[in-house]
C-alpha cells in the first residue's frame, strides 16, 4: 500500500540526528528581492553550500552509523574524502534497502563520484544493481524516482545484457523503458495535469529526479525536459506560496504541515530557491540529494520573481487530475479544479471536494502571514472527516478490509479518527468565489462520521463566537469570519487550539477573509460581515445564498453547481494554470510563465524554452 | 526401528520446525509457495528493514526457503509448463518469470503494466499467459515476451483473478471488480456471466468436474456454476457480509471445499458446498487471508490468518497448529507442481 510512510522514512532513516544547522535556526531570511542575477546566483550557491557543510559534518570518524548515503552524497558534491566516501559505500552497498528510495540517492552517488570512487566502490553499486530488485512502488511519485534512476544508470552502464541488471532486462531494455515511462508521465501531466499535485511534501520526489535527469541525462532532450518540467514544478509551487509556505489545497500533506503550515518539504524549496523562508529541519531530508546537485539549476527569474516580488492581489486557477483511480470509478483520472485567491495578509484556496485523493488530500484553507512561521499553526479551515474501504479501493490495488487499520500504522495516524483534520470527502462540496470558501456536507447516515471539523488555532490572535452566528477571528493581518452550518461543541487539541465539532451531517463552513487594513477596526469588520446577506437552509439538502464581501452573489446547492451573480457556474472550460502569471490550456503542452515585462514559455512539444522581455 | 532416542530428536525437531508432519514415504509431487508479508516495523514501500517479505518455497512441508527478491507484495505464484524448474510471479514490479526455481528473474512487463493479482497459463495453448491488472487484462502469446491489453467488454476493467477452463483453448474466466466474465476467444471479447456489486477475488474450476466453478467476492458471497461458468448461483449458508479472499476445491476429495476471509474465518464443505462449517476455532482470528490444500497430504490444510504464524492443519479444520513464520500474513498459498 502505498507510500504510506515515505516521509517517516525520509526524516527517520535518511537523517542520523538533526544537530545545528544555521538557516533552520537563524533568523528568518531577509525578504529583499534580489534584482541582480549575480547576487541571486551567489545567494542561492552559499545556500546549496551550507546544507552540503551541515550534511557531511554529519560524518563521525569511527561512528559507521553517522556515515549514511546521505554524507556521502554530500562529501562527493564537496569533492572531500573520496577514499573514506568508497570504503564506506562499498559497505552499504551490501545490504541495500528503500527501494526506489534507495535508487536516486545511489544514482546521485554514482555519478557525483565518478571520478571520485575507487573501482571497487564502483564495483560494490554495479553489483547492488544486480542482485537488489528495488520495489518500483504503486504512485507516480515512485515510479518518478525509479525511472529516473534507472534511465541513469542504464545510461551509465549500456549495451549489458539482462544477466547484469536486477529485473533481468538489458541495458538497451532498461534504458527505453525508463525513458518510455518519462515521457509519458511528462507529457500526461503538461496536458492533463499534475496526479499528485501541490505536494507539500512530495513535491521534493519529483524535483530531485528530474534534477537529476537535468543534470546527467547524456541525451540533450530529455535533459530540456528535465529541466521545463522543473521549471513548471517550481512555478506552480511558487505561484501559490504565502512567503514560501505552500498554501491552499494539496493532493498530499501530513497532519503536521496542515497546521503549521511552513513545516513542510516545499519549504526548504522556498528557502533554497526563493530565499524567503528558513529550511525545515535537516534541510527536508531528502534535500540533500537536490543540493548535491542543485549548482546545475537555475530558477528562472521570472519564477523566483512570482514567489517573492507580487504587484498585489491576485486569484490563480488551476486544473490537475485524481491519482489514478483503479475502482469505485467509471474514469481513470477524474480532473481537480483548484482556486487559490492570494494577497500579502493572507492566502485562500480550495479544491473542488469530493474524494480527490486517498488519506491525504487537504480540501480548502485560509492560511495568513507570519513573521516568523516555524511553530505556528497559521491557517484555519474544516472538514468533513471520513474514511472508507471505498475511498482506499477507488485509488489502490489492495484487498479492502484490512486497509484503514493499516493505514493509521504507515504514517497516517489520524486516518480512522472522527477528530481527523486531513483527508477529502465524498460527502463535501466546495466552491470558493475570491476570497470566501462556501463548503458543503451532505453525510449520508451510517457513514464516518456524521459531522464537521473545524480547525482553530492556538496562534489566532482572537476568536469571539458572535450572536449572529458567524465566529470572528484573526490570523497575523487578515480578519477571518467562520460561519458554522449546524451547532458546535469545543473540543481541546493536543497540539494546541481547539477543534469546532459539529456532529450534524447535514451541515457545513462558511468563511469570508479579509485584510485587517481593509477595516478602521475590528468592529467595523464585525459589522460588515453581520450586514452581508446571508440564507442558510439544512432541508431537504444544505443550500447557502451568501453575498460577499466582495459584492459576488453566491448561492451554492449541495448536488448541484454553484450560481455565482445569477449564473450557473461551468467547470468545463477550466485551465490547466489561468491567472496573471501562470497559463496554459488543457491538452497543449504549453505553459507561459510571466511576471510584469518578463515571459518564459515551455513548450513541451517542441521541447523548447521561449524567454522574452515583453516591452 | 526407530529407538526412543531418535523418536524424541525427530518429535523435537517437529516442535522446533513447525510440529506438522512432513509428507509421507512418497516424495512430493508438489512445493508449496507462500506469497508472504512479514509483520513489523519496515514492511513498506521504501521499507529499510532486511527482513525479507516474499516468495517463500517449502520442499518438505517443514521448512521454508526464500526464494527470489524481498518485496512486500507479491500476489501468485504459478508453474511454468514449458520447464520444471520455471516459475512465474504475480508481484508488485510485473509478471516476473525465473527460469532456474528463483535464482535469477526477468520481469516480462514494462512501465505501463503495474500491480497483476491473478495470473494463469492457458493448459492448451502453453505460451498463452493471462494477467489480470488494476486496469484490465493483459495478455501474452509468446510466453511474456510480448504482451497486449485484451478488455474489451469489460466495464470497470479491475481484475484480480483469472481461470482458463483446461477443456478449451482460449476459454478464460476472470474476476473484476463489477463481476466474473468470460472470453471464448482468447481475450478478444469478453461478455458479463455473473455482476457482482464487488470485486471477485478468486475463481477456481473444479479438479474433479471440469463443467464446476466455484468464485469467492467481496459482497455477494460465494458463487456456483455447473456449467462451465456460464450461469451462476448463490452458495446457501456463506455470508456475503465479509470480503472472502479465496475460494478452493480440495483436489483429493470431490466432496471438499474450503473458502476462507476477513472476519469470515474458514470455512469448509464436506458435501460439495451444499452446508458449510465454521473450522476457524485453534486460529489466533478471523481475518484468514488465504488458504490452501495439499494436493500430496489428504486432509491437510494451510491458512494464513493475517499478521499471525501460517497455520497447518492434519485433519481439514478440526484442529490446527503454528506451521511457518512468527508473524506474517501469506497473500496466496499455492502448490506448485515439481514436474
Amino acid at each position: 500500500m502505498k507510500t504510506l510512510s515515505c516521509l517517516a522514512l525520509a526524516v527517520v532513516f535518511s537523517v542520523p540526528l538533526a544537530r545545528a544547522q544555521p538557516s533552520f535556526k537563524g533568523p528568518m531570511p531577509d525578504a529583499t528581492v534580489i534584482v541582480d542575477a549575480s547576487l541571486r546566483r551567489a545567494a542561492y550557491l552559499s545556500r546549496i553550500d551550507e546544507a552540503l557543510i551541515w550534511r557531511a559534518a554529519m560524518a563521525k570518524p569511527g561512528e559507521p552509523k553517522t556515515f549514511g548515503l546521505g554524507e556521502i552524497v554530500a562529501k562527493l558534491a564537496r569533492r572531500e574524502d573520496a577514499a573514506a566516501c568508497s570504503e564506506r559505500l562499498i559497505e552499504l552497498m551490501k545490504v541495500p534497502t528503500g527501494d526506489m528510495f534507495w535508487m536516486f540517492p545511489v544514482t546521485a552517488i554514482y555519478y557525483l563520484g565518478r571520478d571520485q570512487l575507487t573501482p571497487e566502490a564502483k564495483a560494490a553499486v554495479r553489483e547492488a544493481w544486480r542482485a537488489y530488485m528495488p520495489l518500483r512502488g504503486d504512485t507516480e511519485n515512485h515510479w518518478a524516482m525509479y525511472y529516473s534512476s534507472l534511465y541513469l544508470m542504464a545510461q551509465q552502464w549500456p549495451d549489458e545484457p539482462g544477466e547484469r541488471w536486477f529485473n533481468g532486462k538489458s541495458s538497451q531494455e532498461n534504458f527505453e523503458e525508463s525513458r518510455d515511462y518519462l515521457l509519458h508521465w511528462m507529457e500526461l501531466t503538461t496536458t492533463t495535469g499534475q496526479g499528485e499535485y501541490d505536494c507539500t511534501h512530495y513535491i521534493g520526489e519529483y524535483a530531485i529526479p528530474l534534477l537529476h535527469l537535468a543534470t546527467w541525462a547524456r541525451d540533450p532532450a530529455m535533459r530540456q525536459r528535465g529541466r521545463m518540467m522543473l521549471d513548471y514544478i517550481f512555478a506552480d509551487y511558487a505561484v501559490e506560496t504565502l512567503d514560501g509556505m505552500y498554501v491552499g489545497a494539496h493532493a498530499r500533506t501530513d497532519d503536521t504541515t496542515l497546521l503549521e503550515k511552513w513545516n513542510g518539504f516545499s519549504s526548504f524549496f522556498g528557502w533554497l530557491l526563493l530565499g524567503n523562508c528558513p529550511p525545515t529541519v535537516s534541510y527536508g531530508g531528502w534535500g540533500i540529494y537536490f543540493v548535491a546537485a542543485a549548482k546545475h539549476y537555475e530558477l528562472p527569474e521570472v519564477i523566483y520573481r512570482i514567489g517573492t516580488d507580487r504587484a498585489g492581489t491576485y486569484a490563480h486557477y488551476e486544473r490537475k487530475r485524481t491519482r489514478h483511480r483503479w475502482r469505485n470509478s467509471d474514469v481513470r483520472n477524474a480532473p481537480v479544479y483548484k482556486t487559490t485567491y492570494i494577497t500579502k495578509d493572507y492566502a485562500v484556496g480550495s479544491d473542488q471536494g469530493g474524494l480527490l485523493q486517498p488519506i491525504q488530500q487537504h480540501s480548502w484553507d485560509v492560511t495568513w502571514a507570519v513573521p516568523d512561521p516555524r511553530g505556528v499553526h497559521n491557517t484555519i479551515f474544516s472538514n468533513q472527516p471520513h474514511f472508507s474501504t471505498h475511498e482506499l479501493m477507488m485509488y489502490f490495488s489492495e484487498n479492502p478490509d484490512f486497509m484503514p487499520v493499516t493505514v493509521t500504522s504507515q504514517g497516517k495516524p489520524t486516518y480512522i479518527s472522527e477528530s481527523k483534520l486531513l483527508g477529502g470527502s465524498p460527502y463535501e462540496q466546495i466552491f470558493q468565489r475570491d476570497d470566501t470558501v462556501i463548503s458543503l456536507c451532505h453525510v449520508p447516515a451510517g457513514a464516518n462520521f456524521e459531522q464537521v471539523n473545524g480547525f482553530f488555532s492556538k496562534d489566532l490572535a482572537r476568536i469571539e463566537e458572535d450572536a449572529s452566528g458567524w465566529i470572528f477571528a484573526q490570523g497575523g493581518n487578515a480578519y477571518i469570519a467562520y460561519r458554522p452550518l449546524a451547532p458546535y461543541e469545543w473540543k481541546p487539541l493536543e497540539v494546541g487550539g481547539k477543534r469546532l465539532r459539529s456532529p450534524h451531517g447535514k451541515n457545513g463552513t462558511i468563511v469570508q477573509a479579509a485584510a485587517v487594513a481593509e477595516f478602521k477596526s475590528w468592529d467595523d469588520f464585525k459589522a460588515a460581515i453581520r450586514a452581508l446577506p446571508l440564507e442558510i437552509r439544512l432541508e431537504p439538502t444544505p443550500r447557502v445564498a451568501f453575498t460577499t464581501l466582495r459584492g459576488k452573489k453566491l448561492v451554492c446547492t449541495y448536488g448541484a453547481a454553484p450560481i455565482v451573480d445569477g449564473t450557473t457556474f461551468d467547470y468545463s472550460g477550466w485551465k490547466l494554470f489561468a491567472g496573471p502569471y501562470l497559463n496554459a490550456e488543457v491538452g497543449s503542452g504549453k505553459l507561459t510563465i510571466t511576471h510584469g515585462a518578463l515571459e518564459r514559455v515551455l513548450d513541451f512539444k517542441t521541447i523548447t524554452i521561449t524567454d522574452r522581455v515583453k516591452p | 526401528m526407530q529407538t526412543l532416542k531418535s523418536k524424541l530428536f525427530f518429535a523435537a525437531l517437529l516442535a522446533a520446525l513447525g510440529g506438522h508432519a512432513p509428507i509421507g514415504a512418497a516424495a512430493p509431487k508438489h512445493d508449496l509457495y507462500l506469497s508472504v508479508l512479514l509483520s513489523g516495523p519496515g514492511q513498506i514501500m521504501g521499507g529499510r528493514t532486511p527482513a525479507l517479505s516474499g516468495v517463500y518455497r517449502s520442499t518438505d512441508r517443514l521448512k521454508v526457503e526464500h526464494v527470489g527478491f524481498g518485496h512486500i507484495r507479491m500476489f501468485q505464484v504459478i508453474g511454468d509448463p514449458h520447464s520444471a524448474d520455471g516459475l512465474y510471479l504475480a508481484a508488485l514490479n510485473g509478471v516476473v518469470h525465473s527460469k532456474d526455481r528463483g535464482k535469477t528473474w526477468r520481469i516480462l512487463t514494462g512501465w505501463d503494466m503495474t500491480e497483476p493479482k491473478g495470473l494463469a497459463i492457458d493448459p492448451n495453448a502453453t505460451d498463452h499467459i493471462y494477467a489480470g491488472l488494476p486496469d484490465g487484462i493483459a495478455v501474452s502469446r509468446d510466453r511474456g515476451a510480448t504482451w497486449a491489453r485484451m478488455n474489451d467488454g469489460i466495464r470497470r476493467s479491475y481484475t484480480q483473478t483469472i481461470t482458463i477452463d483446461r477443456t478449451q483453448a482460449g476459454r478464460v474466466l476472470a474476476g473484476t471488480e463489477l463481476g466474473i466474465y468470460l472470453t471464448e476467444d482468447g481475450a478478444r471479447t469478453w461478455r458479463l456471466v455473473q455482476p457482482t456489486t464487488e470485486t471477485t477475488y478468486d475463481l477456481r474450476q473444479s479438479p474433479h468436474d471440469p463443467k464446476i466453478f466455484f468464485a469467492v467476492t467481496t459482497s455477494s458471497g460465494a458463487l456456483w456454476s455447473e456449467d462451465r461458468g456460464l450461469t451462476w448461483k448463490p452458495i446457501a449458508g456463506v455470508p456475503k457480509k465479509h470480503t472472502l479472499h479465496n475460494g478452493v476445491f480440495d483436489p483429493s476429495d470431490a466432496r471438499r471445499l474450503v473458502l476462507c476471509g476477513w472476519d469470515a474465518g474458514l470455512l469448509v464443505s464436506e458435501d460439495g458446498g451444499r452446508t458449510w462449517l465454521d473450522r476457524t476455532a485453534g486460529l489466533p482470528n478471523r481475518q484468514i487471508w488465504s488458504v490452501a490444500v495439499d494436493p500430496d497430504q489428504p486432509g491437510r490444510l494451510y491458512a494464513s490468518p493475517f499478521q499471525q504464524p501460517v497455520y497447518v492443519s492434519e485433519d481439514f479444520g478440526l484442529t490446527w497448529k503454528p506451521a511457518f513464520f512468527e508473524k506474517a500474513t501469506a497473500f496466496n498459498l499455492t502448490f506448485v507442481p515439481r514436474s
